[in-house]
């Protein structure tokens, strides 16, 4: 259970002059804040949700994908007669097949000037599982079957799967024939940060720390599959997609744009989605093919990825590679911190240049650094296609930075607490700008950090360390939405219609995929316009009826969607009150809502019925005041009044940042490496909670996505990019068994000031700290530093060994082992291949 | 998958006739925990299946005459987990058979998976073959052919797999009588509850009068294709009575029969010979203990 403690008493002075009026409805039983059980648990626990795979349309044909077996070639033709002849079959086709027919996609996300994406390889294979060819049969086996027989002639290509590699000119080049507005080669595309004097801190700084950092990569392993089903009207010449995706929006547009077709010709249609976490925020691959074969055969395709396919072409986080130092004063002020990023996108990705960008800028957080110098290379690598997951970007930043912090606090000899405490923000006054750019409207950070190591018994254990266990902090502060560089926009929009017997139906285009969607929106629409909770529903998302918005990632959904149905529920409101107040004669200033009425300020039990209201607006117009349109709707969009970068990297991109204060204790077995975490506090500050139930789920799950990311999974490849672990039985997710009670859970909440209900993002404040928390409290418990992700009891293990053998007091994993060939010390540091002339982002 | 035609036989001799008469795309399948992994990934691809599920002889197990324990090749996990709760409570040891049983996988898996269907799969991180080794286990199979007694560790090729012929089934797995050892104990380690084990080590010891090391079995699974007797390790408990040094020493002896340093050249060998070491001595430090209650209880 989470525990919510008082509210932050000192985050609204001055701001709370840019609160809005809260209203307040009579009533007094208000939902939001309470944790109302999810009204999707139902469908979810019975197992009568309707997933992608669970879609049967009459007459569907199945499609599976061929894809290659090979990480880098040059691919001479595919041969798809042999295929064409098996039974059941009734289409097959390959990249030439749509050369020239659809267009590359891509170049918007990334700030490309052209696609890089194509439904299938055409002349080049760029890594191991992309689509080489498809087939449309009468059955999944038919078409299993006929991609057996489907010839492919290719001549086998060098191999980079290391990034680093990358920045070898003379590396195997992966991408060919595209022109880089800020890269070259096998470099993409580059970042970079410069605000204040970051030279001029290293030079009076009393204390530098210095490290290189690896990242690893993570699967998404969002349980249900990626997949869609498209429908294409012949009649009609619509297009309908079900798709297991977390933007029906982005799907559309550019689908649409791929197939040249207009965008009302394409309707996305979304079934319950088991989770996507970043891992379906955009358009794939086999919703181009699955279009175009319905597009071809004019029958329903339904084209459902296996696991081994969604691993290897799915998208994964992005790796990482950080050449991280941080600088401080004796007295523990960091007054700057440095780092240069090698940040591997593998071997194409939407969104993972994006990454770099905002997970390192908001990395910044919770500590107003006034010194920082960032350069990244953004590369291609014959990798996976990387992309968004859970935290984007910030668990890298966090992973190199609140390490360093515990390495300055050894040097300086302070407690890693303290010296935490001494840097996080924690201004005179609200609104407050970090060097960084970010503004801060609210915060509790400080205090979600000494909550945290209390809970978790920071200082008796410090004290008295046991053998063999430690502790762990790490602090983060996460967006709450934002603003993408490549993407000058941050909106969600909600449309609210009362119907006709007073029940109320939510119409959004923000998938719900975790997050609790109907069950959060109806606590607001219920609180906003006095209707019961159980009268509201909402839609499923539905291009076609729904209003534009962005989709689902980035923490959003409460902040920027529950703003927008909040606007659109009380622009309901306005009507609905005055319809009424023309029937009873009243002066509008006079009534309120309740109990699914509006009624007489003071007399609940009074007044007219929504249901009434609803029927005169539909069926009794005249009794409507005069000139009042009669129509029940209402729509909202919220925009959220964020930033664009900056040329120099700074800028506010998110209307509100969430805090999060982790606390790990760990055990180690120093007979088998095995790294137990036996404790494990959280302290969050997500503004005010609409309903603690879902907000403690996204902990828990940010967590469980936290500790896979430091203690198990990673895409283990070998020197010819073959993908090892591309099965849940190898990949290692954490279960169930290996996680800690998570009973030390609580909220602190500093409710935003920007956001008018005050909540903050919920779904990644859980991810962010946790590699860096385990990784301090493995170095308590053993003297052995990681800086490479995961910590595997293997890594662990050989690390003690070695540091035993060395007679070491501390050690460094991997970075101290003697077959470690990457560099070791600072001296041998690689440096950024940017020049520092030019605007990169201009 | 792959199309396939299905036969549920009531008896062996049937069971027998189906593969025979299927041929070489016939296969068995018992719990299909491994198999139909396999078949949905076309990897294995049989025509026909022969289920083993209505051939009750295959079920259970039973003490005989002479005190050993036999084990029904189509016996589940669950089942044999659950021993102490039925008509045949195993005894002494054999309790460490159910207890294998029961710590493994996950429990769908448990209450599919049977003992003849890991012993067939043969494969080497599979616990029940690390322990048929280790305890030295006979197994019955049928054939075209009649029926064979295999020792387990002829069962398991070196180089991999078993040296089942086309169309044999195991029927039975037999364990020593009590008096054959007096204490023994199985240890593994995997990353993940549910994971097959990355090193898996047995000690089984039978103490003498005098209370020392009569005669020791010290196995180690996981590693190679087939499970690996370190003798050295074992021939060194003989005689003695292990001490806490002796188990950290012995175990250390273990790796080095196992997988010598120099064969240890990538981070995932250097790991097994570690664990092999610890295991090792963790396994026969509780079979000692054990042995000891045994005998001061008798
Ligand atoms: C998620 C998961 C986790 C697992 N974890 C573990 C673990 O921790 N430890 C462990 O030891 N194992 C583990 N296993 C493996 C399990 O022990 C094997 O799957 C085992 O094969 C289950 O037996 P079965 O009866 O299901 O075999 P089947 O799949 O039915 O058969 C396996 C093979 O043996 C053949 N066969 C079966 N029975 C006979 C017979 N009587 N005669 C001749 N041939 C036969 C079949 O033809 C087939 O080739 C795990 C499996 C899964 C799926």
């Amino acid at each position: 259970m989470t525990e919510t403690l008082p509210t932050a008493p000192p985050t609204r002075p001055r701001a709370e002059r840019h609160a809005p009026e809260r209203r307040e409805t009579g009533s007094g039983n208000k939902l939001v804040g309470r944790s109302v059980p999810r009204t999707e648990d139902l469908a979810l626990l019975t197992g009568t949700a309707r997933f992608i795979d669970d879609i049967r349309l009459p007459g569907m044909l199945y499609a599976k994908i061929l894809r290659s077996t090979t990480a880098h070639a040059r691919l001479n033709g595919v041969d798809l007669s042999k295929a064409l002849q098996q039974p059941g079959v009734r289409g097959a086709i390959c990249g030439q097949d749509l050369l020239g027919k659809v267009k590359p996609w891509g170049d918007m996300m990334q700030d490309l000037l052209v696609g890089d994406h194509f439904p299938f390889a055409t002349d080049k294979i760029l890594y191991e599982g992309q689509e080489i060819a498809a087939v449309v049969a009468d059955s999944k086996y038919a078409a299993l079957d006929a991609l057996e027989v489907i010839e492919v002639d290719y001549d086998e290509l060098p191999v980079l799967v290391d990034p680093e590699g990358a920045l070898d000119p003379e590396s195997p080049l992966i991408q060919e024939g595209i022109n880089y507005e800020f890269g070259e080669g096998n470099i993409f595309d580059r970042y970079r940060v410069r605000v204040g004097d970051a030279a001029a801190a290293a030079a009076d700084a009393d204390v530098v720390v210095r490290q290189r950092f690896v990242s690893n990569r993570q699967a998404g392993a969002a349980l249900d599959p990626h997949g869609c089903v498209a429908s294409y009207d012949s009649f009609t010449g619509v297009l309908t997609i079900y798709s297991s995706t977390q933007s029906i929006f982005m799907v559309r547009d550019v689908l649409a744009d791929t197939l040249q077709i207009p965008r009302n010709r394409v309707r996305v249609v979304i079934p319950e989605v088991g989770a996507g976490f970043g891992s379906k925020a955009q358009m794939f691959a086999h919703e181009v093919i699955a279009s175009v074969l319905s597009m071809q055969l004019g029958r329903p395709v339904h084209l459902v990825l296996g696991r081994g396919e969604i691993f290897r072409a799915g998208t994964a986080r992005t790796g990482q590679v950080r050449y991280a130092e941080m600088y401080l004063k004796r007295d523990g002020e960091i007054t700057g911190y440095r780092d240069y990023i090698v940040h591997d996108c593998g071997a194409q990705s939407l969104w993972g240049n994006q990454v770099v960008h905002i997970g390192t800028n908001v990395g910044m957080l919770p500590y107003p650094i006034p010194n920082i110098h960032i350069d990244a290379d953004v590369v291609h690598t014959n990798t996976a296609p990387a992309g968004p997951l859970r935290g984007f970007g910030i668990p890298e930043t966090i992973w190199a930075k609140e390490q360093l912090v515990d390495m300055a606090a050894e040097r300086l000899g302070m407690d890693p607490l303290d010296l935490r405490a001494r840097n996080v923000v924690q201004p005179e006054s609200f609104p407050y700008r970090t060097p960084m750019g970010q503004v801060i409207d609210s915060t509790s950070i400080d205090r979600c950090l000494q909550t945290c190591a209390e809970a978790i018994g920071w200082r008796e254990k410090k004290a008295r360390p046991e053998p063999n266990e430690g502790v762990g902090l790490a602090v983060s502060m996460k967006y709450t939405s934002c603003r993408h560089p490549s993407l000058d926009t941050d909106l969600s929009a909600v449309r609210v219609r009362l119907e006709t017997d007073g029940t109320v139906t939510i119409f959004s285009s923000d998938v719900s995929h975790g997050q609790g969607h109907a069950t959060f929106l109806a606590q607001i629409v219920s609180d906003v316009l006095g209707v019961g909770f159980e009268k509201v529903a909402l839609a499923p998302p539905d291009s076609a009826t729904a209003p534009f918005g962005l989709g689902t990632y980035a923490s959003r959904a409460a902040a920027v969607l529950g703003t927008a149905c909040r606007q659109a529920a009380e622009r309901l409101r306005e009507k609905v009150v005055a319809i009424a107040a023309h029937v009873l004669e009243a002066n509008p200033e006079d009534l309120d809502t309740g109990n699914d009425r509006v009624h007489v300020r003071g007399l609940p039990d009074t007044g007219l019925y929504l249901e009434n209201l609803a029927g005169y607006a539909a069926y009794r117009t005249h009794q409507l005041p005069p000139g009042f349109e009669p129509t029940l709707e209402a729509v909202a969009t919220y925009d959220t009044p964020t930033e664009r970068e900056a040329p120099d990297g700074s800028g506010n991109f998110s209307v509100t940042y969430s805090g999060a204060a982790h606390a790990a204790h760990v055990r180690v077995d120093p007979d088998t490496g095995r790294i137990t975490v036996i404790d494990y506090a959280m302290a969050h500050d997500t503004g005010t909670v609409i309903n603690p139930l879902i907000v403690e789920g996204q902990h828990q799950g940010g967590f469980l996505m936290g500790i896979g990311m430091a203690l198990g999974e990673d895409y283990v490849y070998d020197d010819q990019g073959r993908l090892l672990n591309a099965s849940f039985k190898d990949y290692q997710a954490p279960y169930a068994t290996e996680l800690p009670e998570l009973t030390k859970m609580f909220e602190i909440p500093a409710p935003s000031v920007n956001i008018p209900g005050g909540q903050k993002g919920a779904g990644e404040s859980g991810t962010g700290p946790v590699p860096a928390a385990i990784g301090n409290a493995v170095y308590d418990a053993t003297g052995v530093r990681f800086t490479a992700l995961p910590i595997t009891p293997d890594r662990m293990l050989l690390a003690l060994r070695e540091k035993e053998r060395r007679g070491l007091d501390s050690f460094r994993y991997p970075d101290d082992m003697p077959d470690f060939t990457s560099p070791r010390t600072p001296d041998e540091w690689p440096t950024p291949t940017g020049s520092d002339e030019g605007d990169l982002l201009l | 998958m792959k199309p396939f035609s299905f036969h549920s036989p009531r008896g062996l001799g049937e069971a027998v006739d189906l593969l025979e008469r299927h041929g070489p795309g016939a296969q068995v399948i018992a719990g299909g925990q491994t198999l139909l992994l396999a078949m949905k990934e076309r990897l294995a691809r049989p025509s026909a299946l022969v289920s083993l599920a209505e051939v009750a002889d295959l079920r259970g197990w039973r003490y005989t005459d002479s005190g050993a324990l036999e084990i029904g090749a189509a016996t589940t996990y669950a089942a044999l987990a659950e021993a102490e709760l039925t008509g045949v409570p195993l005894r002494g040891w054999h309790t460490e058979i159910a207890a294998v049983a029961g710590d493994l996988a996950d429990r769908p898996v448990r209450t599919m998976g049977t003992i003849g269907g890991a012993l067939c799969a043969a494969d080497p991180r599979f616990d029940m073959v690390t322990l048929v080794v280790a305890l030295d286990a006979e197994l019955d199979t049928v054939g075209a052919g009649g029926g064979r007694t295999i020792r387990a560790a002829e069962f398991f090729d070196p180089v991999g797999g078993t040296v089942l012929r086309p169309g044999e089934i195991l029927t039975t797995v037999r364990f020593r009588p009590q008096d054959g050892f007096s204490g023994v104990a199985f240890e593994k380690f995997r990353y993940r509850v549910f994971d097959a084990a990355l090193v898996s080590a047995v000690c089984a010891l039978r103490l003498g009068a005098d209370g020392a090391v009569a005669d020791a079995r010290v196995t180690v699974g996981a590693v190679h294709p087939a499970p690996v007797l370190a003798t050295t390790a074992a021939d060194r408990l003989v005689g003695g009575t292990p001490t806490a040094v002796d188990t950290v020493e012995i175990g250390l002896v273990a790796a080095d029969e196992v997988l010598p340093a120099e064969q240890a050249t990538t981070s995932v060998r250097r790991y097994q010979r570690e664990l092999i070491g610890v295991l090792v001595g963790r396994a026969i430090a509780r079979s000692h203990e054990r042995a000891h209650t045994t005998t001061a209880g008798s």
